[in-house]
């Protein structure tokens, strides 16, 4: 009767191998990352923002999702394999960039920004800026101002 | 409010273009329609140059910062002028400043514009208000009704357009977050409209009545 039971538990247990053992094996190796800093324009980080990695073959469906941590960062290994443009889009909230990583075929990355981004702007650009439409928007109502008795008269 | 490139998806990106042309449309031909066209333009212009610079001035609601909008107001002072405005300033806010995107321009413009558009018909109901009390709490609701609703339109299109690759819930915890940092923003901006209705009421009643 002990033997019914005891003869397959042992069977069992020298089948299952090492699926019953807690031996584990962790390996390191080497490998070229990707790291996205990303951040609103006011220069505020944007952390826990939604990641989506798109391969070069598939613009359509991600390759990899992920979170920003508390940094606005975000680390990533592209398959070393899919060589080409590689877009990555970081958005919380309605709000968001697409950054792009080319990865040639000798396996060294190189970062493009999307052009778009209008992070390489300076305060003194942008003041500049707006004084000129400002100007623009004053001198137009001037001229609309200046036409008006000549019509009357 | 300004939702940039690359958000949305082909569908709502073409319809907001189809929607924001069509009102466009209608709101030239009523410009068109009045005695002196050109009449408006002087005040357009000083409007579109504040609304495009609006965008700028960022008003700390802890933990992020929200940005003047500015519907009410511009639907308020400048009537069929302020959809025309608005695509014209939120066209420099997209070049100059990467603030939205030109592919979303035509959604935006639809977000900013019918709150303005509802706004400037509100408020033409204004010269026949007698107290001067009814009208600041009528102009309040204006200027804060139309911030709500653009805020409202924003999270809806967003919400309409998730990718189902992307977490919804934590995309709709951040839109909501966000909605509700706009709350002080439209307290602001309802004030602003009161009192620039107010003080019109007092100097210059026909431009509030005689649209």
């Amino acid at each position: 009767m002990l033997s019914a039971i005891v003869k397959p538990l042992i069977a069992a247990l020298l089948l299952a191998g090492p699926a019953a053992a807690h031996g584990a094996f962790v390996e390191a190796r080497n490998v070229a990352a990707v790291a996205v800093d990303a951040r609103y324009d006011t220069g505020e980080v944007m952390a826990g923002a939604q990641v989506s990695v798109f391969a070069p073959d598939n613009p359509a469906e991600p390759w990899l999702t992920g979170v920003t941590d508390a940094d606005g960062r975000f680390v990533f290994a592209p398959d070393s394999a899919r060589h080409g443009q590689w877009a990555i889009q970081v958005r919380q909230a309605g709000h968001g960039a697409m950054g792009y990583v080319t990865l040639s075929a000798d396996e060294s990355a190189t970062i493009t920004v999307t052009p778009a981004s209008a992070a390489g702007l300076s305060w003194a650009q942008r003041l500049l800026m707006t004084a000129c439409v400002i100007w623009g928007c004053i001198g137009t109502a001037l001229y609309a101002r200046r036409i008006r008795p000549a019509k009357a008269a | 409010m300004h939702i940039p490139d690359g958000i949305l998806p082909l569908g709502l990106t073409l319809g907001g273009w189809a929607v924001a042309a069509g009102l466009t449309a209608v709101c030239l031909n009523r410009i068109a329609a009045q005695p002196d066209p050109r009449a408006g333009l002087p005040r357009a212009s000083m409007m579109t140059a504040a609304f495009f610079a609006a965008s700028l001035i960022h008003i700390p609601v802890p933990p992020s910062s929200v940005h003047l909008m500015l519907p009410g107001l511009m639907g308020a002072m400048l009537g069929w002028y302020a959809l025309p405005a608005i695509l014209i300033g939120l066209t420099f806010q997209a070049v100059m400043f990467g603030h939205g995107g030109l592919t979303t321009l035509g959604v935006n413009a639809v977000i900013l514009g019918l709150p303005a558009l509802l706004a400037f018909g509100v408020t033409r109901f204004l010269g026949q208000l007698r107290q001067r009390a009814a009208a600041a709490v009528l102009g309040f609701a204006t200027g804060a009704g139309a911030v709500l609703l653009a805020v409202a339109l924003f999270a809806t299109l967003l919400l309409a357009g998730l990718p189902a690759h992307l977490d919804a819930g934590a995309e709709r915890a951040a839109i909501t977050a966000l909605a509700l940092a706009h709350l002080p923003l439209a307290l602001a901006e309802g004030m602003v409209v009161a009192a620039v209705l107010g003080f019109l009421r007092r100097t210059n009643p026909e431009m509030i009545i005689a649209r």
